[in-house]
């Protein structure tokens, strides 16, 4: 839930035109879903202990909840022992992330693949000068799990969970924050990226750039985040692009 | 003639850490007191006494001149029938008066998992039973700051139930230090080579000494830190390799 707190403030997360802050505290949730920060079959807190901890009020989180609803990923239940709770679903999840797509401009993924790209980037390359063996171990463990994802789901929490190890090993407590950050953000298009991207690949990306970090090459470990970062980036314009001209039609 | 004392860098680094290794003490008492008076009342240690703690924490917390910024316990997974994962932690943060509750995500699967069980903070004491001091490092989906974490195991009767612990950033850390060691020259490091605190803007807190400036260091008792011998003043350094 750490993610929810403050204002839905990114571009990303903000609707285009009338769909109001309800929406936009919608996707943060739906966020949250897909990053497992909300469990499957978690009762949410009651509507208003929801809307203090989002800082909206109980009527924007109850219009927010019924998007939710009609998206399938939360169910409510009357009476005794009901609430809401949260339902994962990947096609919910793809969906959303199709439809936000769809919505944002190539600027704004151009943005927050810059971002990124300069957080990552000088994430590993600081790593590369501070990184201890216990943290270089959990980053080839993150790794190596990323190789077996079982969905899209998993492998786009472990890579973020590895940006965000990257950030820790740099001993930058604000580059961390930046990253959980951007994770935060990135969550609802990277869905996208599950048809054009093997685990494989990604793992093998990612353990080539944590072999540089162990061998303190910090420009080369820079330099391989920043194209892995492009290369995402790219994926999801040509996405973004592609979506957008087939819905005109 | 009066004698001006250079403090010794090891004795002023050992006061400052068993200061707070005291503070961890007191919180496993309180805990370990706690569990004994459940088992003492034949039923099992409960999730009520772990938040019935909190008081006597953040008393702990707000007490004159501690360094500690957070303090708690976090319970092997077993502990408790109630939770798998439990942890009572106490902090104070910025902007707020009174201590608050950390609250972390201990969903297994979430990109925000708080791994406790695979922290060395955790770890270690698990393991040899003994207390430990992890940093500095990033404490990264929790409190998501740079601290030193201090901890030590409890256990009743041979059974580990977890560890008792406090944070300390290594910035409050520093100025404590600094401050005590005069003109002392100190480079202070962890057991993975990081520097924890020195007196010289070669080295600073976080870097890891490379391995050609590793120089015989002077282990500390019953910590993982060793005291490096001071660098040689840049001239003296120059002079010396002109020599060599």
């Amino acid at each position: 839930m750490r993610l929810l707190s403050g204002d839905a403030r990114d571009a990303l997360l903000t609707p285009l035109d009338g769909g109001g802050r309800s929406q936009a505290v919608a996707r943060r949730l739906g966020s949250a879903i897909a990053l497992g920060l909300l469990e499957d079959g978690e009762q949410l807190p009651s509507e208003s202990q929801l809307a203090a901890t989002l800082n909206v009020s109980t009527l924007t989180l109850r219009d927010a909840l019924a998007e939710l609803r009609s998206w399938g990923l939360v169910e409510t239940r009357r009476g005794r022992g009901g609430g809401s709770f949260v339902r994962m679903s990947q096609a919910a999840l793809a969906r959303l992330s199709h439809d936000r797509l769809a919505e944002v401009g190539v600027s704004d993924l151009r943005e927050l693949g810059d971002m990124h790209s300069m957080v990552a980037g000088s994430a590993a390359h600081k790593a590369a000068e501070r990184a201890s063996p216990t943290e270089l171990a959990r980053l080839r463990d993150l790794v190596s799990r990323m190789a077996d994802a079982r969905d899209a789901t998993e492998l786009h929490r472990l890579e973020s969970r590895y940006y965000i190890e990257m950030a820790a090993a740099a001993q930058s407590a604000r580059l961390t924050r930046l990253e959980i950050e951007l994770q935060g953000d990135l969550a609802q298009v990277m869905w996208r990226l599950q048809t054009d991207r093997s685990a494989a690949a990604v793992a093998a990306g990612r353990a080539a750039v944590v072999e540089e970090v162990a061998r303190h090459r910090g420009d080369r470990a820079r330099r391989l985040t920043e194209e892995q970062v492009a290369d995402d980036t790219r994926r999801l314009i040509d996405d973004h692009i592609a979506t957008t001209r087939s819905s005109a039609s | 003639m009066p004698i001006t004392q250079t403090p010794d860098p090891a004795s002023v680094i050992s006061e400052a850490i068993e200061g707070i290794f005291a503070t961890v003490a007191e919180v496993r008492r309180l805990a370990l007191a706690s569990h004994a008076a459940a088992v003492a009342e034949g039923r099992a240690f409960l999730d009520p006494d772990v938040r019935g703690l909190a008081p006597a924490f953040v008393d702990l917390l707000e007490a004159p001149d501690q360094l500690a910024v957070g303090l708690g316990i976090i319970l092997e997974p077993g502990t408790l029938p109630s939770h798998p994962l439990r942890l009572e932690w106490w902090q104070r943060s910025t902007g707020r008066d009174a201590p608050v509750p950390l609250e972390v995500d201990l969903h297994p699967d979430s990109v925000g998992f708080y791994d406790y069980m695979a922290a060395d903070w955790f770890a270690v004491p698990r393991r040899t039973r003994a207390r430990h001091v992890v940093g500095p490092y990033v404490d990264v989906h929790g409190t998501d700051r740079y601290l030193l974490t201090l901890t030590m195991p409890m256990e009743a009767d041979g059974r580990f139930l977890g560890v008792a612990g406090a944070d300390v950033p290594i910035t409050g850390f520093e100025t404590v230090v600094l401050r005590r060691l005069g003109t002392a020259e100190a480079i202070l490091v962890n057991d993975e080579g990081r520097v924890v605190v020195s007196t010289t803007s070669r080295w600073i807190t976080g870097c890891l000494l490379p391995d050609h400036e590793r120089r015989p260091g002077v282990p500390l008792a019953e910590l993982p830190w060793e005291l490096l011998e001071p660098p040689l003043p840049e001239p003296a350094r120059a002079a010396s390799r002109g020599e060599g």
